[in-house]
């Protein structure tokens, strides 16, 4: 007789929300809402986006004050020196919904600190920012931050002294937010490159500060919850 | 109203861009203090609770555009000024700590959710 092997353990390859996504998408493609060509090229559109060009931003800001003063005023142009269309860069050449056409350029200064939610969703300025990273969309980073900013800023390694003002911006309506932060010591001579390299996607949303010697995000912390939920 | 009317208005403008100059005039200026109301949100809104009830100081006239409770039911008759608000966290959460007494919170707002204060 045949040695009786274990079935080979299920792999769940699709969540409910990729399902989900996949019958709305079918939907809307079936209805003529959009077509499946159009879905693909917005899909090779998003795999395109990265935060490099708001890190240039940023250094191009630190070195040039005019283009400072651009970036803070109006940031979706002082975009397009970096690269970034919001408006014709995107597939639609409109925006959507979670990708709306305004970006606003948040400049820190060494007494004011600014970092970025969004509590109700998730919005994140994609098109000069990339994907938001997993914690950002998070439940947990959304509902502390906007009302124990410290604790949390501490999480991720940045403690900042009690005269130092911490500004949320919460991300809630057709805004999205960049931190612009306080180029750091250090970086005396440096040319636009070697600036942008330290300017992470962390220190873009505001979690993290630059350092000179500092090019990598750091891995989130993760904490064992103070009381764990059971599972039955 | 053809479904395709929002991409008809806002391509190649973008949107907010595409309702510039429809909001009239603002009822609202820079360092102005506002109260936001507590209005009832039992369909859609993006005023988000812990706002409603606190006093906030208008920093920035940021764009016109529908409000998104009438946006999100296809209704883009009323756009509106938006504005970037700042609270005080010590008015948004009574046990936050006094020593931090300058941290604050930005966020935006449509005018039908300000009240002078």
């Amino acid at each position: 007789m045949a040695k009786k092997h274990k079935p080979a353990p299920m792999v769940e390859e699709v969540s409910d929300f990729e399902i989900l996504e996949v019958a709305v998408r079918e939907l809307a493609i079936e209805k003529g809402l959009f077509s499946a060509e159009d879905h693909q090229r917005w899909t090779e559109y998003m795999h395109t986006l990265s935060p490099l060009p708001a890190a240039r931003l940023v250094a191009k800001a630190w070195l040039d004050p005019e283009y400072k003063k651009l970036a803070v005023t109006d940031g979706v142009k002082a975009s397009l020196e970096v690269g970034i269309d919001w408006v014709n860069s995107m597939p639609t050449k409109f925006g959507t919904p979670s990708d709306y056409c305004n970006l606003r350029v948040l400049e820190d200064t060494p007494k004011l600190k600014h970092v970025v939610v969004c509590t109700l969703c998730s919005c994140y300025p994609r098109p000069i920012l990339g994907q938001s990273p997993e914690w950002y969309r998070t439940p947990n980073y959304r509902r502390r931050l906007v009302r124990w900013p410290r604790q949390v800023l501490s999480e991720f390694g940045l403690q900042l002294p009690e005269d130092v003002e911490i500004r949320v911006a919460d991300s809630n309506q057709k805004t999205r937010f960049i931190v612009l932060p306080v180029r750091p010591e250090g970086t005396e001579g440096w040319s636009e490159d070697q600036l942008a390299e330290i300017v992470t996607r962390d220190c873009l949303i505001g979690v993290a500060v630059p350092k000179p010697s500092k090019t990598q995000n750091d891995k989130r912390p993760v904490h064992p919850a103070v009381r764990p939920v059971e599972h039955h | 109203m053809s479904r395709s009317h929002h991409a008809d208005k806002a391509t190649g403008i973008g949107d907010p861009q595409c309702f510039k100059g429809e909001a009239g005039p603002a009822k609202f200026k820079l360092g102005d203090k506002v109260r936001v109301k507590d209005l009832p949100d039992i369909f859609y809104t993006r005023t988000q609770v812990y706002t409603r009830g606190a006093i906030a100081t208008v920093v920035e006239l940021v764009y016109e555009s529908p409000a998104a409770e009438d946006e999100a039911w296809d209704n883009v008759d009323n756009p509106q000024w938006f504005y970037s608000v700042v609270f005080r966290q010590k008015d948004l959460w009574p046990e936050y700590p006094d020593v931090y007494a300058n941290d604050t919170v930005e966020t935006e707002l449509p005018e039908f959710w300000l009240e002078s204060a």
